[in-house]
């Protein structure tokens, strides 16, 4: 009982840490939107309507709070239907800019997508808790990512890449944090990197080398290990074909811009050198709050949402962005403890899930805005304006302190 | 508690956070790259050579009238604006301008602030600058940083239809407006909005496509470079051709030269309006340039209501012509044969009453059978022939033509006027402070608490004219031809009110003698509306045939006495307008 007692105590500490770097991120997000609406008090301003989403946003936090983690257990089917079900109604509404992503609700749009994300996290929690004394077989990889590209295929035709992407985010660590063998999922991994080593010769000779010798290493049949060697190294062949009859025009562009950004400064780059622009020029300590020329002057596009890292490192420096990423990390570290030290097996994959998920947003949005890679649609969690995303981190944020009170 | 112990593993959460610590730091180390190490490079590039997308503006459409005639033109004005981010001295600077422009200088801070967008937007504080002034402007550009002048369309209306009322106006936007419009992101502050009549009905259709332009800026904000690639050029709007003919519009409009009133001409088949006349009117160019306040007041202050599109938001007693009603109802519920006559001695006394009611001719009109009811006007008929009719029936009979319901033209801000139910009057006049029977001795009149604006009185006689199957009123002369819910009565019922009309027109003592024509067959119906606010209202409601299509016209003089004297003479007239000019009408 005493034992009890002290891990509640010590789980609250973390919720209570999780808390207050959530409350800074809000804050931070919320200052810079202030800076960038013209008129930041009206009721139609970025800022205003992100302070009434949070608000929204914390109301379902304290009502999902009253949820038992047993009941998110038991029902994980059923949440994953409903999940599924929810992004098939935006194909029966009229498009929002061409795209199936979204219901509005009136108030604001919603995005299943996003409420997908988590659905297929807790059914994949569940089946690998349910089969935790096979996780060292390798067929146990199957299920898990049957069902996230059943999720991501459906997200596809949104059309949604970035969703899309992100579903597939924390099938590998939540595999790893259950037990999965190494082996296994460099398998997963391999054919990845061999896609985007293809794009390049050399790059494509060394990895054949590298993985030649990763497989050599491992134990297991030979010929097994010789075949999907070989099917790897096809993959890479192929990989060019499917580029240029499967992927539409402007996900082409993407990558195109990501290789080269200073090719066409007008043409679809102009999103990226804006933003490198906006960001260099921020130097160590910005140009001060509600300052920032590129970001006032409108160069920057959709600055509220996908780039308001942007706008931070434009306006408060290097400086503000150290800040930024160290809150980012000890949210994400937060986490870890908590999925660490939590008691069961589900709750601890599922927090894994999130934190996944979190991370992989933050991540591809700030390497987004530096140019790391292709311009992707990905808000920032609790920092971007955006009610269906904000709403998403604070169910999230919910769920996890469900968790951590088992 | 659920039942599976978790079996995290040390290793694996420290291969997370490496995971998380390398990311972070790659993330951190190439924004410290950007930052510190190329910021002399990214700083210089931000302040130099920034590429700004501008928008571009394409011409507004034109109006035209239904012969292609331009109502509705744009007007190149130069416009001058102000960048408060670009700005060196502010004071110094705006009573340059002031001098230059004799606006006084507290009137240009006003417009600073009242249409302010931001630090780094321009925002318009004079307007109709002259050439004299935009090249004084140029002279003194070096101390006048952060202003410019820029082209400025502005709407120039035909001078004959300068006070249409119809023709509605546009609108400068300013801030606190733009949240409550329909597509406010289309919208900027001080661009121009159709604000009222058609300029508002089909703002969609006339407004321009803005266009984006890519320029290189300098830190001052000026062009230094146009990029080409990329832009998205501007279309202008699309024209829209109205019904209206605007020679039949200036030639209806002379006839009500120092009066109040209407006169509405369409026509029954495709519901085209060719005129829509409302006086007193305004000169519709106050919204162009700057208006001072006085003369605002003055406009919204005049008794006579000149502001005021008289056809769709006036509200007036129809009069007699709603004992056509009152007809409708006799001889399609059987209450009557129409050939039955009774007695007009020139009174009546209600059964129980001691209140005597008059006929309008003192003599009476002798034996009056429907038809001679309707074609002199007879009030003794219709007081005694309402007692058979309950009030909810009248009522119901007045809503299917279309009183008390907006008549759908493509206007905004239509009156629906007012019909009275039960519930009106126990609303009004309390439970038993009413009787039906007394209220519909008004009622069968077109008198008491009826209200219609002159619109629907067209409605009601288009509805007669095609016998129940009527185009809706419109404006726009391609808008689709649509029409009102049939109104089904029997054959006998339009014959004997069509015959009625037409004697109104031809008959020997018919109300309506004086708009007879030889050449055109003329139906109609005059009405003598007594009011509150003086000599009564004289209308004439009619339509006739004319080169195989149906024309219909509303005449209202208000105050202007009976409509036999005074609105049957312009009906005439208008009939007359045809006739003589009948090339006009049969192209279209």
């Amino acid at each position: 009982m005493t034992f009890f007692n002290n891990y509640i105590y010590r789980s609250n500490k973390y919720l209570g840490k999780l808390y207050l770097i959530v409350l800074s991120l809000i804050t931070f997000g919320l200052i810079t939107l202030y800076s960038i609406s013209s008129d930041p008090l009206s009721i139609n301003s970025s800022f205003m309507r992100q302070l009434v989403f949070i608000i929204f946003s914390l109301f379902v936090f304290f009502i999902l709070n009253q949820v038992n983690v047993k009941t998110i257990h038991d029902n994980s089917t059923l949440i994953y239907i409903i999940s599924f079900l929810l992004c098939f109604v935006p194909f029966f509404l009229t498009p929002v800019e061409n795209t199936y992503r979204w219901i509005d609700l009136g108030f604001f749009y919603i995005q299943p997508g996003e409420y997908l994300k988590c659905a297929t996290i807790i059914i994949i929690a569940k089946y690998l808790s349910n089969h935790h004394l096979e996780v060292k077989e390798g067929y146990i990889v199957f299920i898990p990512i049957l069902i996230a590209l059943l999720s991501s295929f459906l997200v596809l035709n949104q059309p949604d890449l970035g969703t899309a992407v992100i579903i597939f985010a924390p099938v590998l660590p939540m595999m790893l944090w259950a037990g999965v063998n190494g082996f296994t999922l460099f398998l997963l991994i391999a054919p990845v990197i061999t896609i985007i080593a293809a794009s390049n010769n050399i790059i494509f000779n060394i990895w054949g080398v590298l993985m030649f010798i990763i497989f050599m290493t491992f134990q297991g049949s030979l010929l097994k290990r010789v075949l999907i060697y070989f099917a790897n190294i096809f993959t890479g062949l192929l990989f060019p074909f499917f580029w240029n009859d499967f992927l539409n025009g402007y996900q082409r562009q993407r990558f195109i811009d990501f290789l080269s950004p200073d090719l066409d400064p007008m043409g679809s780059s102009y999103h990226i050198i804006q933003s490198i622009t906006a960001i260099g020029s921020g130097g160590m300590f910005g140009k001060g709050w509600g300052q920032g020329s590129q970001t006032q002057l409108k160069f920057l596009p959709v600055q509220e949402s996908d780039f308001i890292l942007s706008v931070i490192a434009e306006e408060f420096g290097f400086f503000g962005i150290a800040v930024i990423m160290f809150l980012f990390s000890m949210l994400i570290k937060t986490l870890l403890d908590i999925a660490f030290k939590s008691s069961d097996y589900f709750s601890s994959l599922v927090i894994i899930g999130l934190t996944s998920i979190l991370f992989s947003h933050i991540f591809v949005n700030s390497a987004m805005t530096i140019g790391l890679i292709p311009v992707k649609g990905l808000p920032t969690p609790f920092v971007s304006a955006g009610g269906s995303f904000m709403l998403l981190c604070f169910i999230m944020l919910s769920l996890v302190s469900n968790l951590s009170k088992n | 508690m659920l039942k599976i112990e978790n079996k995290a593993d040390i290793f694996h959460y420290r291969t997370l956070l490496f995971i998380l610590v390398l990311s972070i730091l790659t993330l951190l180390s190439r924004y410290f790259y950007l930052q510190v190490i190329e910021y002399e490079r990214y700083s210089s590039k931000s302040q130099v050579n920034s590429v700004r997308a501008q928008a571009t503006y394409a011409p507004r459409g034109l109006i035209l009238d239904r012969n292609g005639v331009v109502l509705v033109e744009n007007y190149p004005t130069y416009i001058l604006t102000v960048t408060p981010y670009e700005l060196d001295n502010k004071e110094v600077q705006f009573q340059i301008i002031s001098d230059i422009t004799d606006i006084s200088i507290d009137e240009l801070f006003r417009r600073y602030k009242k249409y302010n967008q931001g630090r780094f937007l321009p925002t318009v504080i004079a307007k109709n600058l002259t050439f004299a002034e935009i090249s004084q402007i140029e002279e003194r550009r070096l101390e006048l940083s952060g202003f410019q002048y820029k082209r400025f369309d502005e709407r120039l209306y035909n001078d004959a239809l300068k006070d249409a009322h119809f023709l509605g106006y546009l609108r400068e936007l300013d801030r606190e407006s733009i949240p409550f419009l329909d597509k406010s992101q289309l919208y900027r502050a001080g661009e121009l909005i159709g604000w009222q009549g058609l300029e508002k009905q089909y703002e969609t259709e006339l407004r321009y496509s803005k266009g984006i332009k890519y320029i290189e800026v300098d830190t001052y904000g000026r062009e230094i470079n146009t990029i080409n690639d990329n832009n998205i050029p501007a279309y202008p709007g699309k024209n829209l051709t109205l019904s209206i003919d605007s020679k039949l519009q200036q030639f209806s409009k002379n006839l009500l030269i120092d009066r109040k009133g209407v006169i509405l001409v369409s026509n029954v088949d495709s519901g085209d309006i060719l005129s829509m006349v409302s006086n007193p009117s305004y000169n519709l160019d106050i919204y162009r340039g700057e208006t001072t306040d006085s003369d605002w007041s003055n406009l919204l202050s005049d008794d006579d209501k000149p502001i005021i599109n008289r056809n769709i938001a006036g509200l007036y007693p129809p009069g007699s012509s709603f004992k056509i009603i009152t007809a409708i109802n006799l001889i399609e519920d059987g209450l009557l044969d129409p050939g039955d006559s009774l007695m007009c001695t020139g009174s009546y006394i209600p059964p129980g009453s001691s209140n005597t009611f008059n006929c309008w001719k003192e003599d009476g009109h002798g034996l009056v059978d429907l038809n001679k009811a309707i074609a002199q006007s007879c009030n003794v008929y219709f007081y005694e022939t309402i007692q058979l009719i309950k009030l909810s029936d009248w009522t119901k009979t007045a809503k299917i033509f279309g009183f008390h319901n907006k008549t759908d033209i493509d206007l905004p801000n239509e009156l629906i006027g007012q019909i009275p139910d039960k519930e009106f009057f126990i609303n009004t006049y309390g439970r038993w402070g009413w009787s039906e029977r007394g209220v519909l001795l008004n009622l069968t009149l077109g008198q008491g608490d009826i209200l219609v604006t002159p619109l629907q009185s067209l409605r009601y006689i288009n509805h007669i004219a095609s016998k129940g199957r009527t185009a809706k009123l419109k404006l726009n002369v391609n808008k689709k031809v649509e029409y009102y819910d049939d109104i089904i009565l029997s054959e006998q019922t339009w014959d004997r009110v069509i015959k009625g009309l037409y004697d109104v027109v031809n008959a020997e003592g018919g109300s309506g003698w004086r708009a007879k024509q030889s050449e055109v067959k003329l139906y109609g119906k005059t009405s003598t509306a007594e009011n509150p606010h003086g000599e009564p209202h004289a209308w004439f409601n009619g339509f006739f045939d004319f080169e195989g299509q149906t024309y219909s016209l509303v005449i209202l003089v208000e105050n202007g006495g009976g409509g036999g004297a005074v609105a049957s003479p312009i009906a005439g007239e208008i009939v007359r307008f045809f006739t003589n000019e009948q090339v006009e009408m049969v192209n279209k």
